[in-house]
């Protein structure tokens, strides 16, 4: 049996997703799979090959339409990914950032001099961020699952795609912050310790990691097919 | 009848086409067509993220499998997906009496 119609079909449209290489793959498995079979039944039907596979390409759809809907659904998936990475990476990654603190600082009492209260109040403020991101994940996570049939499906994955942001924004400002309050109170804290000048680059380097994760699904979910 | 009609209403009909059976993409679509006589004019292709859509909302599960020689993907209905299904049986009951006793033939509207 050719597939000539049913390959351009299928590169035409596969040219035209953006998201997880693994999820892009297995739908157009899927389209081929279901192109091959309709083509089979035309022929069974009678149907000449040229015609059979005409007629299979014409009943899946616009390759534009489709390609729309099948991108929703990828903007989303790649959504819920990046969402579920923030609600694991985030309180993980700070958990390992805390307990090197303890392991090679100690308390922070005992780091430096005494420091004014509102250098206290921005430290405690950073130390929830990585929650408080997570949370909102989590929280984004669930209620997508409930809303996943009764919400407009580009509009869930637009949604996800902020939230993701929204997250990563959260936790760079309560690092700029925390870092540029040390900066005000004493500098030579921020250059004490090796071991945490290393903790901190590999925290900086996972936010970016994030962020980049998050950028790619708000262009997942705005991409036009 | 018209995709715009079914639009609305493709999650239950994937969900009845799955009621106690496990079928592969273009095995459900030849299914909904079966059962419609024919009449579903839908573009085939919207059956897939439609699917996703349902697993994506804990009503089906899918797994690959070789079916006919040929590795497909197979879906069936989770536990949630067959309250689901009532659910949407049950709801579609109750419009199909309402609209019925007003257009149906009997009712005062249709002797007006």
């Amino acid at each position: 049996m050719g597939t000539g119609l049913i390959d351009d079909y299928v590169t035409d449209l596969g040219a035209r997703l953006q998201g997880s290489r693994r999820q892009v793959r297995d739908l157009l498995t899927e389209t081929r799979d279901s192109l091959t079979d309709a083509v089979e039944a035309h022929l069974d039907r009678g149907l000449d090959e040229d015609t059979a596979q005409r007629r299979a390409v014409e009943e899946f759809g616009p390759v534009r339409h489709i390609a729309r809907e099948y991108q929703a659904e990828l903007a989303v998936a790649y959504g819920a990914r990046t969402l579920t990475l923030l609600a694991v990476v985030l309180p993980v990654m700070h958990a390992l950032w805390e307990m090197s603190r303890m392991y090679f600082i100690g308390p922070w009492q005992d780091f430096g001099g005494p420091v004014p209260s509102w250098y206290m109040l921005i430290a405690k403020a950073n130390d929830m961020t990585s929650g408080v991101a997570a949370g909102i994940a989590l929280v984004a996570l669930i209620l997508g699952r409930v809303l996943a049939r009764r919400l407009d499906t580009q509009l869930l994955a637009r949604l996800a795609a902020s939230i993701a942001l929204l997250s990563v924004l959260v936790v760079v400002l309560g690092n700029v912050a925390i870092l540029s309050a040390t900066w005000q109170v004493d500098p030579q804290r921020l250059v004490q310790s090796l071991p945490m000048g290393i903790a901190s680059f590999g925290t900086w380097i996972v936010i970016v990691r994030l962020g980049l994760l998050a950028r790619r699904c708000l262009s997942c979910a705005t991409i036009v097919a | 009848m018209k995709p715009d009609a079914l639009r609305g209403h493709l999650d239950a009909l994937l969900l009845a086409t799955l009621d106690g059976r496990q079928l592969h993409g273009y095995a459900i679509i030849e299914a909904l067509q079966q059962g419609s006589g024919g009449a579903l004019d839908l573009p085939t292709g919207t059956v897939y993220p439609a699917l996703r859509r349902l697993e994506r909302a804990g009503h089906v599960v899918s797994d690959w499998s070789t079916v006919g020689g040929r590795k497909r993907r197979t879906y069936r209905l989770t536990s949630a997906g067959q309250r689901a299904l009532n659910a949407e049986r049950s709801a579609w009951r109750q419009f199909t009496t309402v609209i019925d006793g007003v257009l149906g033939g009997d009712g005062k509207w249709a002797q007006a």
